[in-house]
């Protein structure tokens, strides 16, 4: 492959529109030697027991404080419990489950309140994060929007069962008299307990959405929008073309965190609704709260807490190899 | 197709001033070069011609029409970037195609647009792969692609082949020049090396921390450089400079220096200006000096060869002065060896003297 051969050796008939199209004439005595290394012995690996010995402290601490515990909760989820004895019992404390309503609605509830509180969470999180993302004074109001977060959970249960209380609470009364409401509080009707309880949490985690969001906003690279906006993208069409996918990895962490705390966190729901109306907020972990702490059916709440934790194990899962393969695609 | 031109631009990145006070006409289907080197301010012009930067000051116009507020993608230029800038989750094919896409072409025009392209660089074979599994070279070539692949107003190269390899790099020289020629689109090309600036351009915007130093075609630039700087910079092996002084004798100027004392021309004489004593820099090119082993009749400079470096079709001898080493072009059957004394006449048409105190080009 010479210039002088590039230059003038354009095929007649086959240029393309404008392009000319040359033939590679490949200089074959200028081919390098063939490869004569044979396959070498490999070096024998890292020794695996002196890696083994690094974990055991670990390994040890893990299985007292996780798998002791692990292990009582199968053995429980399999026996009639009382304090002091346990019968076996046949599998009925997950045979039981299947018939049971309050246990069938507790997922339906809390598939509910989960997609809820996660797309407005994500929607209104990255909306926020975009926004604030390079703005004046964006530390201040980053750090202003942070607040909620550090609340505990109880807390800001209760300041929002005041906020929601149908004679005094000041959102009730606005909600009230713009007309979205009627006299009863949002949180003592059926219909819309649910909603209330999915409010709180989004006005608690939202931030962290922000924040995390926020992080992955700096990181999106600058070349690329600029690339995108000269090959002819509107700002909007950048947004979804380049930020987006760049988030992903950021926001598949976010939805994991988020699901997971939905499934464990009954904090606040129990401070504003305790499950009720009837069982209109009674989402899964609570009625397991319920079956374990206020009936003292110790076996059964341990079933339905094994079948909480084998879905809750399926899903994060998932959304690893997910953010797995968001990686290796970026990498 | 457009015309670009530069009114006073500037461009200041809070207190530091990366590009002052630029003047630039480029006529359509212009191939511009911007050369300088590393961190001169042609990233920055660039990116202020593509809308991606804020213009501080001036104006720039494409056909009259003031762009300083347009929207990138309302321009229609097609950039290269520096850094290649591709896009990792999408293949080379795509990569490519992008361009097109957002300006709602069919598909059929797409896949034929792309292979022409993927074809001129030869990369065809790399279509399906994603950036990552691409060589420096090859990322640079897709960049390329995605440039060339519209037939957009003005074309932005920002040292598009400065990571490929010598033959290669020969070669995209002469593609880019001829697509440009072919096409009859305006280009705009920066780059660090006055060689490819040279090869390619129809015209040379030399730059130096951020302002234009001379505006000229090739040959300008190269046989009248406007001051020390550019005389310097543009040209390998590199112009030799001496420190001489002007000398009036009889009816002749004389530039001396402690190894030679040669009249000038009398043109030359007349663009000194006045200047009728005192110092000078005088410049020439390796190219406009001739060495030989046997004194000839002419006036001559006497030196010593220092060493000598064979070029394939060229020879470079560095001759050693009393006080200096000068760098003479010759042909490669030259025999002199190193410790000879050798003998170096100047061709007077091709020297240049420079104002000491500012670097300004008498001649
Ligand atoms: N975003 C920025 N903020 C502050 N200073 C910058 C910025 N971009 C460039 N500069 C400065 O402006 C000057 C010109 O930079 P520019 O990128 O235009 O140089 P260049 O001529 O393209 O150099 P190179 O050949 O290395 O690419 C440099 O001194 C650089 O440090
Ligand atoms: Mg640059």
């Amino acid at each position: 492959m010479t210039d002088t051969v590039l230059s003038d050796q354009s095929i007649p008939g086959q240029s393309q529109g404008l392009f000319r199209v040359r033939q590679i004439t490949d200089n074959v005595e200028a081919r390098p030697v063939p490869s004569i290394a044979t396959e070498p012995k490999l070096n024998p690996p890292a020794s695996r027991a002196y890696f083994f010995g690094l974990m055991a402290p670990a390994i040890a601490l893990l299985a007292c404080i996780s798998l002791y515990p692990f292990c009582w909760l199968i053995y429980m989820s399999l026996h009639d419990v009382e304090i002091g004895s346990a019968v076996w019992n046949n599998f009925e404390n997950f045979t039981k489950l299947a018939s049971d309503s309050r246990y069938l609605n507790g997922w339906w509830l809390l598939i509910q309140y989960s997609v809820m509180c996660l797309a407005l969470q994500i929607g209104i999180g990255v909306f926020l994060a975009v926004a604030l993302n390079g703005a004046r004074f964006e530390k201040i109001l980053v750090t202003t929007l942070l607040m909620p977060m550090m609340m505990a959970p109880i807390v800001a249960g209760l300041v929002w069962y005041f906020l929601y209380n149908g004679t005094f609470g000041w959102y009730h009364w606005l909600l009230q008299s713009v007309g979205i409401l009627g006299p009863k509080s949002i949180l003592a009707s059926t219909g819309t307990a649910l909603i209330g309880i999915v409010i709180v949490d989004v006005w608690q985690w939202t931030p962290l959405i922000t924040l995390i969001t926020l992080a992955g906003l700096k990181r999106v690279p600058q070349d690329q929008l600029e690339a995108n906006m000269v090959d002819g993208a509107s700002q909007v069409r950048n947004f979804f073309a380049i930020t987006l996918p760049n988030l992903y990895p950021v926001l598949v962490i976010a939805v994991m965190l988020r699901f997971m705390d939905n499934f464990r966190f009954i904090d606040s729901v129990l401070a504003l609704t305790g499950g009720g109306p009837g069982n209109a907020t009674k989402i899964l972990p609570v009625y397991l709260f319920e079956v374990s702490f206020k009936f003292f059916k110790l076996g059964r709440g341990a079933a339905i807490a094994l079948t909480l934790l084998v879905v809750t194990i399926i899903l994060g899962m998932i959304l690893v190899r997910v953010f797995d393969r968001q990686q290796t695609r970026k990498a | 197709m457009a015309k670009v031109s530069f009114r006073s631009v500037w461009k200041k990145y809070g207190e530091l001033a990366a590009v002052k006070d630029l003047n630039i006409e480029c006529a359509d289907g212009t191939f511009l070069s911007i050369l300088g080197p590393s961190g001169c301010g042609k990233s920055s012009t660039m990116r202020m011609i593509a809308g991606l930067e804020h213009i501080s000051a001036g104006d720039i116009l494409f056909d009259d029409q003031r762009i300083n507020d347009m929207a990138p993608r309302d321009r229609d230029v097609a950039m290269v970037f520096e850094n290649y800038a591709l896009y990792p989750h999408k293949t080379v094919f795509e990569n490519m195609a992008n361009p097109l896409k957002l300006r709602g072409q069919s598909t059929d025009r797409i896949r034929e647009r792309v292979n022409a392209a993927a074809n001129l660089l030869e990369i065809g074979q790399l279509l399906r792969r994603r950036p990552q599994e691409l060589s420096g070279g090859q990322k640079q070539r897709v960049a390329i692609g995605r440039a060339i692949v519209r037939e957009p107003k003005l074309f932005l190269f920002d040292e598009p082949i400065a990571h490929l390899d010598a033959k290669l790099r020969a070669h995209m020289r002469g593609e880019i020049k001829h697509m440009q020629r072919t096409l009859g689109t305006t280009m705009i090309y920066v780059t660090h090396d006055q060689l490819e600036a040279m090869s390619m351009a129809d015209l040379i915007a030399v730059m130096h921390d951020g302002e234009l130093q001379q505006l000229g075609t090739p040959r300008e630039v190269y046989n009248q450089p406007v001051n020390a700087w550019v005389a310097g910079f543009v040209g390998e092996p590199a112009m030799n400079f001496l420190t001489c002084e002007v000398q009036a004798r009889r009816d002749d100027v004389l530039l001396t220096h402690s190894n030679f004392a040669l009249p000038l021309l009398p043109q030359q004489v007349q663009r000194l200006n006045g200047h009728a004593a005192g110092p000078v820099r005088m410049g020439v090119r390796p190219d406009g000096l001739s060495i030989t082993m046997r004194k000839p009749s002419e006036p001559v400079i006497t030196g010593e060869i220092f060493v000598n470096e064979l070029l394939g079709g060229d020879m470079i001898v560095d001759v050693q002065l009393a006080d200096a080493r000068i760098r003479v072009k010759t042909a490669p059957e030259f025999e002199g060896v190193p410790g000879e004394a050798c003998y170096v006449t100047v061709n007077r048409e091709k020297w240049h003297a420079f104002d000491v105190e500012n670097g300004r080009a008498f001649f």
